[in-house]
Order: structure tokens, then C-alpha cells, then sequence
């Protein structure tokens, strides 16, 4: 009865009222900051006395905020492709494979997502200060793509899984080789997969922080650690302006991972 | 004269445009077994669930010794359910499941032991006490419901469908154990099923439904033998339909006349038909037989036949197109058997055929 | 299949998945490994570093201060997540995937840009404080910032959605079939709730509680912005220790802390649970 929600009663307004609370709570802010983007007061008063695009205009005219920009989604690319390459071979052989320690190894994969990721980004810091990798592209790569594996690996190994191996063996019966079975039958059947993991391993990079933080250099900044060193100096507008362009971003790629939902066959 | 024990007066359920039940009424007597039968969709399962509370009916009433079940929560009714899927609780073993409406009412911890270990003798499961619910197979899971429904005396039992998981061997048994636990408890059972002959197997009484009305109420025989409707007669038992005009009344008999000349006397009418108009008529595949000559009988040429062993079913086309079904007893070991293409003559039973209005 | 073939087949597979194990291993063990050597060998070999840390109030109170952080937030979140998981599970389509998508949405907005807005949000100066002066509720404006206020609204915030998701996902595995069963048993609402509801969802209950508890402890970012410097927390600290002083050894030590701590946690669920309940979440 507790999970009929005709026979709940009273709490039937409780659970909603408290469920409107807890939206508002999470949409209010958000909404707060796209409105004081196109806000006229620089200390960000609300509701704000007028309108005016400057913020936008001061963003797109800084060739700092424009670099930032282009290197956030220069490294997201590649560590996107990177990711769902490296990704779709360890998903083949951790939902095909049966060798020992398969479960354990799925879990190794994983651990960068469960682990506070604080402590990933001081050891990579030394490791790569000896090797002189900080502040370079090669070394935010690698440290991005163990950040956005674990993602590549959760959504191609739940596609695969999803797919039946007889069709892929059927292929091989009809003379094709495994790879030639993979690349024909099995990749297209799972495409919708590989753009999930091509799309949570973009947003993983672009958006990631603290790695960020400690990779970067004062020529080669990332869009976050350039917001984050910008929010410890003061509480500028243009920082509005970006995140309302990050929010807007977030939300067509996350319509872009709905489509991807219902396009697959359940 | 008492009021009845159970009574549904005029139930309707609306979803929508949709009745999913309409216009249903029944009364039960205590300690009656009642079947509601009909095809997926009929709306038996919905009635089901407005007795117990989880529907609110669109209109009408349902009595419980006199008083409305509708205004009352189905935690406050102390009506007990089986349900189609396993629900027990998972995290209590098979005694904290049977135990567990006792101990919500407050009862001492000797008198739900006591309880306890009646119920499981009752389903015969003593043995089973502490065992998890997910190491008991399907049927000792229905078994355990079934204790734990009736753990706490309830005036009524509900169970929808409770046995369609269970393969056919098992399921004969705990139909079974439903009857015998039935005539010891003497509890009033409604049960609902689409299979008919679990139906005719364990109840007194059954409630065909069809589309959300309830066709025709009786015992097993009265359906068989005397179908109200054409969907009563096509749903129980096998039938075949042939159409035909009734050519003349006599009270509630008449004449029928087949499209290819042969006829019928004395074929009971169901409803109101006037001389001359379509009917369709009943015929059960036992009650046609294959007759010694053509002389009057119907001429049909066989399609196909199935050897059953103790007796030959036919299947023969009438010279306008119809299928009809008959059913040969095998006596004599050197009987010749009818073979596919041959033209039989068959005659039928005309006090066991029923005509109902408009030809098929 | 022919003897030799299956441990073919298997090799094969094993290659496949050489690349990511060569990356985890490199990029990501060994410099771990690499950085817990160096908290028992800088300065010098020995555990100085661990008694340092445990010895000292200061660092004493960061970590006090982010246990208390993590628990506190861990019990706003499952309060206020535990109605939404609810509710979302039982309401129509159309409002539950409505619930849904704003969940969703807020996991995945930039956590710069909603640690931002509640920067702006609870400043002396900001909407929250000048309402409720306008209101007339309050006559001087609440310290909402750089305080345990600011940092426990912050984080509920972010993580509200990594409580709401396990809780949903654990809530959609019951079958409402049982509770309507408890309920002809005779149980009330709050019979069944206590009784049945709670200890079914009690797996789904510690997967979000802990995957929260642990995200709160590890957070860096939240708590640096919106946290003053008397309520600093462990991410913090060891941020500081190795960049800003550039002690190695205490900040490594510190790290090592933090991942004992982590990974304690994930031990004691899988005992209570087993390895279902951690694939949870996403």
C-alpha cells in the first residue's frame, strides 16, 4: 500500500510538498544565476535593477576565458575518443572473457570514480612533477582518461551486455573472423553505447576540477580552474556568464543522452 | 431471510471512457467457494481488488455481513489475499511471514507461536519454519501466503490467480490443497482464474466475466449444460457453432433448419427469438455422432481427425462452408475409423443443442 | 569447444582489456602507491609524518570537522532525498520522469557553476540575506558563508542527487505487491513502514548513505569556496600541505588517511550487502 500512490492519504501532500521544496532547492539557484548573467549590476544584485548582455560581451572578448574554453575542449575530445577506444576493448573482455580475477579487475577500473579523487590528483601531481608532465597536454590527458574510463566502461559493458553473443557468433559461423564480427555486427549494435561513453567521458573531462587544479599551468588552464582562480579573487558577473553557458551546455548534451535513452530498444 | 454474507451490488469501475467492470452484482454465501472465470481483461482481477480495497469503485456497493467494505482501508477490512505474484516478505523467515499479521495486531508472543505452528500443519509445511522465503520453491511460497492469509480467522479470501506461475503437475496438487484446506476451514473463498477447469475443479459456484459483466453465475453444470450466452457456451467446455433458421416455435423448443435442408426438432431456444429469424446453434463434439445413414442427418466431409485413444475427434465441413466437431467412441477394436476427405453423415442430440439468436 | 581454444579465447579477451590495465596501473596505482611511500619516507624514513597528524589539535580538527561535514550532510541528504526517491517512484510517468530530469540535470551541471550560485546565493549581500531583511524576518543579515552553514548547504546541494538515485533505484526493485499484501495482513501505514518498507530498502539506504558520506569527506572544491578557514576540511588540508607548503610527507600522510577511511567504509558495506549494493547509482 505504501507504494500505491492512490491509498498514501495525507502523505500523499507531504511527500510532494516536500519533493517541490527539494526542486525548487535544486532549480532556484541555477535559475538565479542565468538571471543575474543578463543582470546590469556588477555586485550582483537581485533581482537584477536592469538587462544587459556586457557580461557576454566582456567573456567573448577575453582571449584568456576563449583559450580556457578551446583547451577544456581540446583535451575533452581526445580523452572522449580515448576513453571509448580503451573503454569498448576492456568491455570485451570483461563481459566476455572468463579469466580469474575478471570481478576484481572490473572493480580496479571503477576505483578512480569512488575514491576521492583529491587524492588521485596530489599523487598524479608528484609523479608527473618528476617527469615533467604538469602542465602539458599529454599529462592532462592521461590523468582525464583515468577520470572519464570508468564511465566508457559502465556504458559500453551495460550495451554489451544487453547484446546477445549468439548474433556475434553467428557472424563467426558465417565465416567472418571475431574482429571482423566485432567491428560489422557487434559495434553498430551497440552504437547508441558508444556514444554514452563518448558523451559521459566528454562531460567527465571538460567538467573535471581538482585534477585540473593541480595540472595546470599559467599557459595551459582548463575553463574550470580558470573559473575556480577567478571565484577566489571576487564574484564577477562574467563568471555568471560562463556558468549560464555551462548549463545550457550540460543541458543539450544531457537531451542529446534522453535521445540516445529512447532510441535504444528495451 | 438473512442478508448474504458477501453481497456486490451494482460495482462499476471506470478508468477513463474504459469500464473495467461494469454494472457487476453477486451475492455469497458464507463458506461458499467462488470462481471468477473469464478471458485476460474480463475485469475479474478488478473486482477482486475493489473487495479488497487497493480499487475504489466508480458506483455501487460491496456488503460485508451487512456493511460497506468501500469507506473502510484495506489495512481495517481483515480480509486475507493470495496474490498472482509471491509477496511474502523476504527479509522474515517462512514463521515471522505467517506470524507477522498477529504481531501487527499486538498479539502475545505464546498466542502467535501457537498460531504459528497451526497454520504451517495446516498447509503442511512444518518443517519449513525458519527457512528464507527465497529457498522455498514457487508452490511452498503460495502455501506459505496462503497460511499467513488466513492466519488471523479472516472472514474472506481473496486469490487472483494464485497458482498461473506453477507448472501443471504442481499446480493439480495445490489445487488440492486449496479444497481440502477449504472444506477444513470453511472459510469463503473468492478465487479468480482464466482456466476453466481449475474452476470447475474447486469451486461451488462460478462467476463467468466478460468484458466487465458477469455472464452467468451457477454451478459447473449449470454452465455447461444450460449457457445463458453464446460466450458462456463457447468459453466452457468445446462447441461448435453452425448457423441456422429457426423455422418454427414451440414454447421454448423448436425447429431448426441448417442451410443444406437437414434439421432439428426440439432444440431448447436461449432468449427471445421470433420464427424465421438466424440463430446460431450449440453443438457439443459428445453429443454429435456419426450416423448409420444419410437419411435426415446432417452430410459433412471430414478435414481431420486425431486419435485420442479412447475415442477419435473429428473435425468435418458442412456443405456451406461451417466446421463442426465430433467426437467418435472407440468400442469395438475393429471399428472403421473415418479418414480424411470421406463424406459422413452426422447426426446430433437435438435436447443437448442450443440455439441462441443470430447466426454466426 | 576444443581444449586449447577456450584458453585461447581467453588470452584474447585478456589482451583487450592490456590497454586500460597498463593506464589504471601506470597513471593511476602506481603514482597512489608512489605518493603513500613518500608519507613514510620524507623527511625522513619513519611514521613522524602519521604522528604529526594525529598528535597535532589543528590537523586533529580538520578531521573532526570533515567527519562532522560528512555526517551532517549525509543526514540532510537522506532526509530530504528519501521523500523525492519516494515520490518518484510512485507518481505518474509523466511527473516522475519530470523529477527525474531535474535530478539528473543537477548531478551533471558544472560543480563550479552551482557552488557559485549558492556563493552569490548566501552572501551578506545576496538574495537569501536581502529577503529575509526585506521580509522583516531578521534585522541584521545571517553569516551564511564561509562558515559549516554555507559549506553543509553547498554540499547537500551537489550530492542530494547521489542520495536520490541509489534510493530510486532501490525503491523501483521493491514490488508494490508485498506492501499492499502487508497492508491486508492488517499493518498500518506506519507498521508497514517500519516493519517491511524501511528494512527491504536498507541495502539502498547504505549504498546512497555512504556513497555521500564518502563524496563529503573527499570534497575539495565546496568546502574551499564556501568554507571559512576555521572549518577546513581534509581535501583541503592536503591540497594546502603539498601545494602551498609544500610538505610532501604530511600531505601524503594525510591522503593515506583519507583513503583508509574511504576504503574502510566500502569494506563494511560490502560485508553488511555484498558487491550488488555498491554498483548502485549510476
Amino acid at each position: 500500500m505504501l507504494l500505491d500512490y492512490s491509498r498514501l492519504g495525507w502523505l500523499r501532500y507531504a511527500l510532494t510538498g516536500v519533493a517541490a521544496l527539494v526542486c525548487a532547492y535544486l532549480l532556484a539557484p541555477i535559475a538565479v544565476i542565468v538571471a543575474l548573467s543578463f543582470g546590469s549590476s556588477q555586485w550582483l544584485k537581485f533581482p537584477p535593477p536592469g538587462w544587459t548582455l556586457k557580461w557576454y560581451r566582456a567573456l567573448l572578448a577575453d582571449p584568456d576565458w576563449l583559450t580556457a574554453f578551446l583547451t577544456s575542449l581540446e583535451i575533452a575530445v581526445i580523452v572522449a575518443v580515448l576513453s571509448t577506444g580503451i573503454g569498448l576493448m576492456a568491455s570485451f573482455g570483461l563481459t566476455r572473457g572468463s579469466f580469474r580475477g575478471r570481478e576484481a579487475l572490473r572493480a580496479l577500473f571503477l576505483t578512480p570514480m569512488v575514491l576521492p579523487v583529491v587524492i588521485f590528483a596530489v599523487a598524479l601531481y608528484g609523479v608527473f612533477l618528476r617527469l615533467h608532465l604538469n602542465g602539458t597536454l599529454v599529462g592532462f590527458v592521461l590523468a582525464h582518461l583515468v577520470v572519464a574510463l570508468p564511465f566508457a566502461i559502465i556504458a559500453i559493458g551495460n550495451a554489451l551486455e544487453r547484446f546477445d553473443v549468439a548474433i556475434e557468433d553467428a557472424a563467426v559461423l558465417c565465416g567472418a573472423s571475431r574482429t571482423q564480427a566485432r567491428l560489422r555486427v557487434t559495434l553498430p549494435a551497440i552504437r547508441l553505447g558508444l556514444f554514452a561513453a563518448a558523451l559521459f567521458s566528454f562531460l567527465a573531462s571538460w567538467d573535471e576540477v581538482v585534477v585540473a587544479i593541480f595540472m595546470a599551468s599559467p599557459d595551459l588552464q582548463t575553463l574550470p580552474v580558470k573559473i575556480f582562480t577567478s571565484l577566489r579573487q571576487d564574484l564577477s558577473p562574467v563568471i555568471a556568464a560562463v556558468s549560464s553557458c555551462l548549463v545550457v551546455l550540460t543541458a543539450l548534451l544531457m537531451g542529446a543522452a534522453a535521445l540516445l535513452r529512447r532510441g535504444r530498444p528495451t | 431471510m438473512t442478508a448474504p454474507f458477501l453481497s456486490i451490488c451494482g460495482v462499476c469501475k471506470r478508468f477513463g471512457d474504459v469500464a473495467a467492470v461494469d454494472n457487476i452484482s453477486l451475492d455469497v454465501d458464507e463458506g461458499e467457494f467462488v470462481t471468477f472465470l473469464g478471458p485476460s481483461g474480463s475485469g475479474k482481477s478488478t473486482a477482486l481488488y475493489m473487495i479488497a480495497g487497493f480499487e475504489d469503485p466508480s458506483a455501487g456497493d460491496i456488503l460485508l455481513r451487512g456493511a460497506s467494505l468501500v469507506p473502510v482501508s484495506p489495512d481495517k477490512r481483515g480480509i486475507g489475499m493470495v496474490f498472482q505474484r509471491y509477496t511474502l516478505f523476504p527479509h522474515l523467515s517462512v514463521a515471522d511471514n505467517i506470524g507477522f499479521p498477529l504481531r501487527v495486531r499486538g498479539c502475545a508472543r505464546a498466542e502467535i507461536t501457537a498460531k504459528v505452528a497451526d497454520m504451517l500443519r495446516l498447509v503442511r509445511l512444518e518443517k519449513f519454519a525458519h527457512r528464507m522465503p527465497h529457498k522455498l520453491s514457487g508452490g511452498q511460497q503460495q502455501r506459505v501466503a496462503l497460511a499467513r492469509a488466513l492466519a488471523y480467522d479472516p472472514p474472506l479470501l481473496l486469490m487472483d490467480e494464485p497458482l498461473s506461475a506453477l507448472d501443471k503437475k504442481l499446480r493439480e496438487e495445490i489445487q488440492f490443497e486449496i479444497k481440502r484446506i477449504h472444506n477444513e476451514t470453511g472459510v469463503t473463498i473468492l478465487y479468480v482464474t482464466h482456466d476453466q477447469e481449475e474452476a470447475l475443479r474447486l469451486s461451488d459456484r462460478v462467476a463467468l466475466f466478460n468484458h466487465g459483466a458477469i455472464e452467468q453465475v451457477g454451478s459447473g453444470r449449470d454452465l455447461y449444460e444450460r449457457p445463458a450466452t453464446r460466450f458462456v457456451a463457447d468459453f466452457i467446455g468445446n462447441s461448435s457453432f453452425l448457423r441456422a433458421t429457426l423455422e418454427r416455435r414451440d414454447g421454448a423448443c423448436g425447429r431448426v433448419e441448417f442451410p443444406d435442408g437437414s434439421g432439428l426438432d426440439g432444440v431448447a431456444l436461449v432468449g427471445e427469438i421470433a420464427a424465421g429469424a438466424g440463430v446460431a446453434v450449440m453443438l457439443r463434439p459428445d453429443h454429435v455422432h456419426l450416423a448409420p445413414d444419410a437419411e435426415g442427418a446432417l452430410g459433412a466431409r471430414v478435414v481431420a481427425t486425431t486419435y485420442l485413444g479412447d475415442c477419435l475427434h473429428v473435425v468435418a465441413a458442412t456443405s456451406w462452408g461451417q466446421t463442426i466437431d465430433a467426437r467418435v467412441p472407440l468400442g469395438a477394436s475393429d471399428m472403421r475409423l473415418p479418414e480424411v476427405g470421406e463424406r459422413i453423415a452426422l447426426r446430433c442430440e437435438p435436447s443437448r443443442a442450443r440455439a441462441f439468436a443470430g447466426g454466426k | 569447444m576444443r581444449p586449447g581454444a577456450a584458453a585461447r579465447r581467453n588470452a584474447r579477451e585478456f589482451v583487450g582489456v592490456a590497454p586500460a590495465l597498463a593506464l589504471v596501473a601506470l597513471v593511476f596505482v602506481l603514482p597512489v602507491a608512489a605518493l603513500l611511500l613518500r608519507s613514510v619516507l620524507e623527511p625522513q624514513p619513519g611514521l613522524q609524518n602519521y604522528a604529526e597528524i594525529f598528535a597535532s589539535a589543528t590537523y586533529l580538527r580538520v578531521f573532526e570537522n570533515t567527519f562532522l561535514v560528512a555526517a551532517l550532510v549525509t543526514l540532510v541528504t537522506l532526509s530530504l532525498g528519501f521523500p523525492v526517491a519516494w515520490l518518484m517512484t510512485i507518481a505518474s510517468p509523466t511527473w516522475s520522469g519530470l523529477l527525474f530530469a531535474i535530478v539528473v540535470l543537477s548531478m551533471w551541471t558544472n560543480l563550479l557553476t552551482r557552488t557559485y550560485a549558492w556563493m552569490v546565493l548566501l552572501q551578506n549581500t545576496g538574495v537569501i540575506n536581502r529577503a529575509l531583511l526585506g521580509l522583516g524576518l531578521i534585522s541584521q543579515p545571517l553569516p551564511l558563508i564561509n562558515n559549516l552553514t554555507g559549506v553543509v548547504i553547498g554540499m547537500t546541494y551537489i550530492l542530494l542527487p547521489f542520495m536520490i538515485l541509489p534510493l530510486h533505484a532501490a525503491m523501483r526493485d521493491l514490488d508494490p505487491a508485498i506492501l499492499r499484501a502487508a497492508a491486508l495482513c492488517g499493518a498500518t501505514r506506519g507498521q508497514a513502514f517500519r516493519l517491511i518498507f524501511l528494512p527491504l530498502l536498507a541495502s539502498g539506504i547504505a549504498a546512497g548513505a555512504l556513497m555521500v558520506f564518502v563524496m563529503a569527506l573527499g570534497y575539495y572544491i565546496t568546502p574551499a569556496l564556501l568554507g571559512g578557514a576555521a572549518n577546513m576540511m581534509l581535501a583541503e588540508l592536503i591540497a594546502q600541505l603539498i601545494q602551498s607548503l609544500l610538505n610532501w610527507g604530511l600531505g601524503a600522510a594525510a591522503a593515506f588517511a583519507l583513503l583508509v577511511v574511504t576504503l574502510a567504509l566500502y569494506a563494511v558495506q560490502f560485508r553488511a550487502f555484498g558487491f550488488g549494493a555498491m554498483r548502485e547509482g549510476r
